[in-house]
């Protein structure tokens, strides 16, 4: 995943590289995956999401489809 | 505690107070353990995908995430420390590991133009940027580096 300044730069770094534009999320979907995986990390218990609980977080943010399920074999 | 367990926590509480990644050397006296336990528990923590070691040299860390264990695109800074991530979602990760605010130097990926992101008391400062996903989820760990 990269940064850009906006929609526009990722039309171009797609079209430089040749490759097809996929999902792009804002600044507050962004601080949610990154409470939601990181919050907990300095602790004993801490663990990434199990591929289940991954669809459920994306799903909360808008995030749905096979692009977002880590279990998919197919996407778009 | 479980030895993975005293691994993985040594190895964030030690990159949340120096910065830096420790090596299995370092862990290893730390934890009064050997380097060759300490590296094959560096291997199961990156099977259950909370460590990169540094791809052909099994005592360094790649990454920790959120954090980085090399210098890259997205530097930190959270009070008077500077950590490097690993992209814009592990940079504001920093800022919720850590529970603090965060001022991160970025850029733009295809322009370089710089973006400064902020995350100012728990929440992050409005900012246009737009975070592109080129890998799908289901991918993401066949080259998290690249990912």
């Amino acid at each position: 995943m990269l940064l850009f300044r906006s929609e526009e730069t990722v039309t171009q770094w797609c079209e430089a590289r040749s490759v097809p534009k996929r999902p792009i999320i804002n600044l507050e979907q962004l601080w949610h995956l990154s409470v939601t995986w990181y919050e907990n990390r300095l602790t004993v218990d801490s663990r990434r999401p199990a591929p289940d609980e991954m669809v459920a977080i994306f799903a909360r943010i808008g995030l749905t489809g096979p692009f977002w399920d880590p279990k998919a074999d197919q996407w778009s | 505690m479980e030895f993975d367990t005293a691994v993985k926590l040594n190895i964030y509480e030690t990159i949340a107070e120096t910065t830096k990644a420790p090596t299995s050397a370092e862990v290893a006296r730390a934890l009064d353990a050997s380097v060759e336990e300490v590296e094959a528990a560096f291997a199961r923590l990156h099977k259950k995908r909370l460590l990169v070691p540094e791809p052909g040299n099994p005592s360094h860390i790649r990454m920790a995430p959120p954090f980085a264990g090399i210098e890259t695109a997205f530097l930190v800074k959270v009070r008077d420390k500077s950590y490097y991530a690993n992209c814009a979602w592990d940079a504001l990760g920093i800022s919720a590991a850590l529970h603090d605010d965060t001022v991160v130097a970025a850029s733009d990926g295809y322009s370089g133009e710089p973006i400064i992101l902020e995350v100012k008391n728990g929440s992050p400062v409005p900012q246009e940027c737009a975070i592109h996903f080129a890998v799908p989820a289901a991918r993401w760990w066949d080259d998290i580096i690249y990912t």
